[in-house]
C-alpha cells in the first residue's frame, strides 16, 4: 500500500486507510476524508500537499499525507 | 472670574460626560472601563470575557 | 423567537448573521474566524410579523457527532438553549460534505431552513443545483442566498420569512431516512451511521447538482497557489505583503492624511486658547493643553489607524490568510507552533483581542496558549502611534523604522517559541496541520470601508472617553503637589512626578528613567494610545506632526528637544512599549484563552521581562554604537537582565529534564 505522500499530482486515489491516531482520524472523516473515498493531490509544495476531497481543498503538512493510505 | 467659572463648567461637562459613558459602557457590558468602544465586545448579551 | 444560525467553518454564517441583524461582527475568509456565539436582534424590515426574533450565530461546525467533534458550543447551544428555528447555511460549492451535518440538524426535531449560500460561486462556475428536489428529499425549505449582495436580490427576505413562519409553527422537523442514526450508542454504532450518512448525501448530490467542472481539476487559483504557497516564494511574498501594508498606513497615505486632520486640530486648539486667553492659567491649560492637547495628539493619528484597517480588512477578505498558515507552517514547527498560530498573529497586528481569540481554533493546548501569548508581541492599531511618533522623532520619518518593529516582532516571536517550548518540556512531536483553502475572491472594498469605519467610530469613542479621562487625569496629577498647590514651572515636585519616578528608576538602564515616560508606559495598560498621550500632555508638547513640513516632526526638531532622550533611548523606549503586556482589554482576552493562572502570570511576567530584556540591549548596544561607551545604570541593569536570563534558564533546564522523563504525548495539567 502506499502513502498518499507518495502519489503524484493531478492524480486520483481511492483512500484504503488513515492511520491517524483517533482524534484526527474522527476529523478527517467528518470532512470526508475515510476508507473508500476519493482523493485528488492538486499540488505538492516541499513539505505541503494540497488536497481535494469532497470538493474541498486543504493543505495537508507531510506527515498526515504519510498516513493517509491509497 | 466669570470666565473662570465658564472654563470649570466646560471642563466638569466633558469629564462628566466621558465619565458617564464610560460608567454606561461598563454597566451595560459588564466589561472593562478600557474596552469602552471595543467593537469585538459587543455580542449583544454583554462583555463575555470578563476583561481585568 | 431564537433562530440558530449552523454551518461548516467559512460558510458565511457570520457574514449572513450581520445583513440580517445589522451588526458588524468580525468576518474573515478562512474557517475559524468565530470562536464564541453572537447575538443580535433580527433587522425590522426583515421581521413582518414583528415577532421578538433573535438571531444566533454560532462557531463553524463540521459534525455533531459525539465523539468525532469538538467543537461542543453548537452541541450544546441547541441541547440547553433550544432554538425554535435553525438556519442551515451551506456553502453551495460544497454540498458534497456541507449536507453530512445538515442530516445531523435535520435529526433534532426543530424546524431547519437551508441556505444555499454563495449561490454566485456556483453560477459562476455554471455550476446548477435543483433546489426543489434538494428541498424535497431534505424535507425541508432550501433558499439560495447570496449574504454579500444587498437585500433585495440576496435571499435573504425570503430567508427570514420562511425562518419566522417555521420558528412560529409548532412544526416538528422529521428527520431523513438514514439507517442506523436512531439507535446509535457505541463509538463504532456512530461510525457505521456516520458513514451511512455519506452515502445518503452523495446519492442526493449526483441527484442534485450538475458540476460543469470537476472540483478535482486544476484551476487558474491552484496554479496562483503553487508560488504563493511555494517553498521559497511563499515567505518573501509574505514579507512584500506585510511591507506594502505597513507603508502605505505609516509611510505614504497615512501621514499624508494625517496631517490634514493635525491641521483642523491645531487651529481649533489655538482658537480655544484664545478663547479662554485671560483664564486661570491652571484652569485653561488642563483645558487646552491637557484635554485638547492630549487627546488631540492622539487622534492625529486615526488616518493612519484607518488605512491599517481597512489593508487588513481587504487582505482578509480575499482568502489569503490560510495560504500564510500554509506558508509559515513549515517554519513554525521548528518553534514547537504550527502554522494556524500565523492567523492570530497577522490579526493582532490590527488589534490584539480578536487575535488572542483567535487562537481558540488550534487544537493542540500547549499551542493555543502559546499562541495567546505571543500574538500581542505583534504591535497592534494603538501601538501605531508610538510607532509614527518615535520613528518619526528619532529617525526622520524613515519608512524602515516602522515596517522593521514588525519584522523584529516575528524574530522575537520565534525567540519566545523557542524558550516557552524548553520551559513546557513538550516532548510530543505528533502534530498535524491541515487547513481548508477557501477560493481566492476579489476583496470587498464595501465591506473593507465598513470594518475601516467600525474602528474609526471605536477609536473616536475611546480617545473621547477613556484618553480623555486619562489626559485629564494626568494633567491635573502634574499640576498639583502633595499639598495641593500649583507647581507651575516645577513639574518635577508634582504628585504624578513622585508616583512614576520609582519605576522611573528602574528604567535608568533604559535609557529613559524620567518620571514622564514611566507615567506614560503605565497609563500605556489602560490604552496603548494613552503613552502618547501621556507623553503629550507631561511634556507640554501638542504638535507631534508638523503641519509646515507636512511630515512628522523629525530629529532636530523641538520636540525630540524637548523629550530630552537621545535617540538609542527613543528606540528603547519604542521597543519597552511594544513588548511589554498589551493593554488591559488585551490581558483579560489572554486570560481567558489560558483557563490556567500558572501560564497567565507566567506569560505576563514572560512579556515584562522581555520588554525590559530588549529595552536594556536597544539602549546599551545603541549607545555603545554610537558614543562609544555604555549608557547611564549598566551595571545595574546588566544585573537585572542576568536575573532574569538565569530564571527562564533555570526553568528551561527543568523543562528539558522533564521532557526527557516524559512519555511522549503527556502535557502538564493546568
Amino acid at each position: 500500500m502506499m502513502t498518499l505522500a507518495q502519489g503524484t499530482v493531478n492524480q486520483t486515489y481511492v483512500i484504503r486507510d488513515v492511520e491517524a491516531k483517533d482524534s484526527m482520524r474522527d476529523f478527517l472523516f467528518t470532512l470526508g476524508c475515510y476508507s473508500g473515498e476519493k482523493v485528488t493531490i492538486i499540488s505538492k509544495l516541499a513539505s505541503n500537499f494540497i488536497i481535494n476531497v469532497k470538493d474541498a481543498r486543504y493543505s495537508i503538512d507531510e506527515g498526515l499525507a504519510r498516513v493517509i493510505m491509497i | 472670574m466669570l470666565a473662570n467659572i465658564i472654563v470649570i463648567a466646560v471642563i466638569a461637562l466633558i469629564i462628566g460626560f466621558a465619565v458617564f459613558r464610560v460608567v454606561r459602557e461598563k454597566k451595560k457590558y459588564k466589561g472593562n472601563p478600557a474596552c469602552i468602544g471595543c467593537p469585538y465586545n459587543h455580542s449583544g448579551e454583554g462583555c463575555n470575557r470578563n476583561c481585568g | 423567537m431564537k433562530i440558530a444560525l449552523a454551518g461548516n467553518p467559512n460558510s458565511g454564517k457570520t457574514t449572513l448573521f450581520n445583513a440580517i441583524t445589522g451588526r458588524q461582527e468580525y468576518v474573515g475568509n478562512w474557517a475559524g474566524v468565530t470562536v464564541e456565539k453572537k447575538e443580535g436582534p433580527l433587522k425590522p424590515e426583515l421581521n413582518r410579523e414583528k415577532a421578538d426574533v433573535t438571531v444566533v450565530d454560532l462557531p463553524g461546525a463540521y459534525s455533531m457527532s459525539p465523539f468525532t467533534s469538538d467543537e461542543s458550543i453548537t452541541r450544546d447551544f441547541i441541547r440547553d438553549e433550544k432554538p425554535d428555528v435553525i438556519i442551515n447555511i451551506v456553502d453551495s460549492d460544497n454540498l458534497s460534505r456541507s449536507l453530512f451535518f445538515t442530516t445531523q440538524l435535520l435529526e433534532l426535531g426543530v424546524p431547519v431552513v437551508v441556505a444555499l449560500n454563495k449561490y454566485d460561486t456556483a453560477e459562476k462556475k455554471q455550476s446548477s443545483i435543483h433546489l426543489d428536489w434538494l428541498s424535497e428529499r431534505l424535507q425541508c425549505p432550501v433558499i439560495a442566498t447570496i449574504a454579500t449582495k444587498s437585500a433585495h436580490n440576496s435571499g435573504l427576505k425570503q430567508l427570514a420569512a420562511e425562518a419566522i413562519r417555521l420558528g412560529l409553527s409548532d412544526y416538528r422537523q422529521p428527520a431523513p431516512h438514514i439507517a442506523g442514526t436512531r439507535h446509535a450508542a457505541t463509538e463504532a454504532d456512530f461510525e457505521k451511521a456516520d458513514k451511512k450518512r455519506y452515502e445518503f448525501v452523495s446519492r442526493i448530490v449526483a441527484d442534485v447538482e450538475h458540476r460543469k467542472v470537476s472540483s478535482a481539476s486544476q484551476t487558474a487559483q491552484d496554479k496562483a497557489d503553487r508560488i504563493i504557497a511555494s517553498r521559497w516564494l511563499g515567505i518573501p511574498i509574505f514579507a512584500l505583503v506585510i511591507w506594502l501594508v505597513f507603508s502605505l498606513s505609516q509611510a505614504w497615505a497615512g501621514p499624508f492624511l494625517a496631517d490634514i486632520l493635525v491641521g483642523w486640530l491645531d487651529a481649533f486648539q489655538s482658537w480655544v486658547a484664545g478663547l479662554v486667553s485671560g483664564v486661570n492659567p491652571f484652569l485653561s491649560s488642563l483645558l487646552v493643553d491637557g484635554i485638547i492637547g492630549g487627546v488631540s495628539a492622539v487622534v492625529g493619528f486615526l488616518p493612519l489607524i484607518m488605512i491599517l484597517f481597512f489593508c487588513l480588512a481587504l487582505l482578509e477578505d480575499c482568502g489569503y490568510m490560510a495560504r500564510v498558515a500554509v506558508v509559515m507552517d513549515r517554519f513554525f514547527k521548528r518553534i514547537g507552533l504550527s502554522g494556524k498560530s500565523v492567523i492570530p498573529m497577522v490579526v493582532s497586528t490590527g488589534c490584539a483581542i480578536p487575535g488572542i481569540m483567535a487562537s481558540r481554533t488550534i487544537k493542540d493546548t500547549r499551542q493555543r496558549r502559546t499562541t495567546a501569548m505571543l500574538s500581542p508581541f505583534m504591535p497592534c492599531g494603538a501601538k501605531l502611534p508610538i510607532i509614527a511618533l518615535f520613528s518619526g522623532l528619532f529617525f526622520g520619518n524613515q519608512g524602515w523604522v516602522g515596517t522593521s518593529m514588525y519584522f523584529l516582532a516575528i524574530v522575537i516571536i520565534v525567540v519566545s517559541g523557542l524558550i516557552v517550548r524548553r520551559i513546557t518540556g513538550d516532548a510530543s512531536k505528533e502534530s498535524y496541520f491541515i487547513m481548508e483553502l477557501p477560493e481566492y475572491r476579489w476583496p470587498s472594498i464595501k465591506r473593507a470601508a465598513l470594518s475601516m469605519l467600525v474602528r474609526a467610530k471605536a477609536f473616536i469613542i475611546k480617545a473621547g472617553t477613556i484618553i480623555l479621562i486619562c489626559n485629564a487625569v494626568i494633567q491635573i496629577l502634574q499640576s498639583f503637589n502633595w499639598q495641593l498647590q500649583l507647581v507651575g514651572d516645577a513639574p518635577e515636585t508634582s504628585i504624578l512626578a513622585a508616583v512614576a519616578s520609582p519605576f522611573a528608576w528602574l528604567f535608568i538602564p533604559l535609557g529613559f528613567g524620567l518620571w514622564q515616560f514611566a507615567a506614560a508606559a503605565i497609563t500605556g495598560f489602560i490604552a496603548k494610545e494613552n503613552v502618547v498621550g501621556t507623553l503629550a500632555v507631561t511634556f507640554s508638547v501638542t504638535r507631534f506632526i508638523s503641519v509646515d513640513d507636512l511630515a512628522l516632526v523629525g530629529g532636530a526638531g523641538e520636540v525630540g528637544a524637548v523629550f530630552g532622550i537621545g535617540a538609542a533611548a527613543g528606540l528603547a523606549y519604542l521597543v519597552f512599549n511594544l513588548f511589554t503586556p498589551p493593554c488591559f482589554a488585551a490581558i483579560g482576552a489572554m486570560r481567558g484563552e489560558m483557563e490556567s493562572r500558572k501560564w497567565f502570570w507566567g506569560g505576563i511576567a514572560f512579556q515584562l521581562s522581555m520588554g525590559y530584556t530588549l529595552a536594556f540591549l536597544v539602549y546599551q548596544t545603541g549607545t555603545l554604537i554610537t558614543t562609544g561607551a555604555v549608557g547611564t545604570g549598566f551595571v545595574g541593569g546588566l544585573t537585572a537582565v542576568l536575573v532574569i536570563a538565569g530564571v527562564i534558564g533555570f526553568f528551561m533546564k527543568r523543562g528539558s529534564k522533564l521532557s526527557e522523563s516524559m512519555e511522549e504525548g503527556v502535557h502538564f495539567a493546568g
